[in-house]
């Protein structure tokens, strides 16, 4: 199984600060960086009626690396509740995860934690 | 279609031909989700959420392309379904397991879309030769994803 490498997609999110930027930018772009590394982001799954409850729990564990009873309690969470919200994390892991349910057609989103 | 033996490295399942065409038809609906379907964040207050969208969408893409080229050749194999005296065997690697559980849950969810994403609260109306097709390619996705997650997890459990 895919154990989520890193897609060629998130290196073009990195900024780089050229010579040519004025000092004030550059340390824009660092502070810009640095709330990017912070875990503010959370990863949330949200209910689509259609998927069944095994492949969900099973994507999860796959996903995430987390144990069944894990995985079906955030399962039933999204089943009864509408969504879960899975890890909190920085905004490149967040994307990551996103991507990865997303690969398996499940409905999930980030979204700021404020 | 049923798991007869299981190793570390590959599922053995036994299946009918009648169930080889089946399987055959649905992973051929392969790509049902229209393209850039799926939102990156529901609340616009992501940085640069318009360039992140459009790099998940190209992510997106290029995965789907490539699963589509792989399904093509992987039913192109012409020992990919070997007879024996039962019926029909077939040989998975779990890194096949995890790709076809990803293309038939891509034709479930795609052929709900087609239906109008219908649930509880706005249940599907009407039966016709324009849904049909897609309520098919639903049940025929979920009885091959149980097939494979039963496996999964006998696998898991032993």
């Amino acid at each position: 199984m895919d154990k989520c490498p890193r897609v060629s997609y998130f290196s073009a999110m990195v900024e780089t600060a050229t010579p040519e930027l004025q000092p004030g930018i550059i340390q824009e772009e660092k502070d810009k960086s640095k709330s990017e590394l912070e875990p503010g982001y959370l990863v949330i799954c949200w209910n689509d009626p259609v998927n069944l409850m095994g492949y969900v729990t099973h994507v999860f564990q796959t996903v995430f690396g987390w144990a069944r009873q894990k995985a079906e309690f955030h399962m039933l969470q999204v089943h009864e509740q509408g969504k879960s919200v899975l890890p909190r994390e920085s905004m490149e892991k967040a994307e990551h995860y996103v991507h990865q349910l997303q690969k398996y057609s499940l409905h999930a989103t980030m979204e700021r934690d404020e | 279609m049923k798991l007869i033996r299981a190793t570390k490295n590959r599922y053995h399942f036994r299946l009918t031909k009648w169930e080889k065409n089946l399987l055959v038809s649905v992973l051929k609906l392969y790509l049902r989700i229209p393209p850039a379907h799926q939102p990156l964040s529901k609340v616009a207050r992501l940085p640069d959420q318009e360039s992140s969208q459009s790099l998940l969408d190209e992510a997106l893409a290029e995965q789907r392309a490539e699963n589509k080229k792989q399904i093509q050749q992987w039913l192109a194999d012409p020992r990919r379904f070997c007879e024996s005296e039962k019926g029909l065997r077939l040989s998975l690697s779990p890194a096949e397991v995890e790709w076809l559980l990803q293309v038939l849950n891509d034709v479930r969810v795609g052929s709900w879309i087609f239906l109008g994403s219908p649930d509880e609260r706005r249940p599907l109306q009407i039966l016709n030769e324009t849904t049909a097709p897609h309520l098919w390619a639903i049940e025929m996705a979920d009885y091959f994803q149980t097939r494979l997650l039963e496996a999964l997890e006998g696998e898991r459990s032993a």
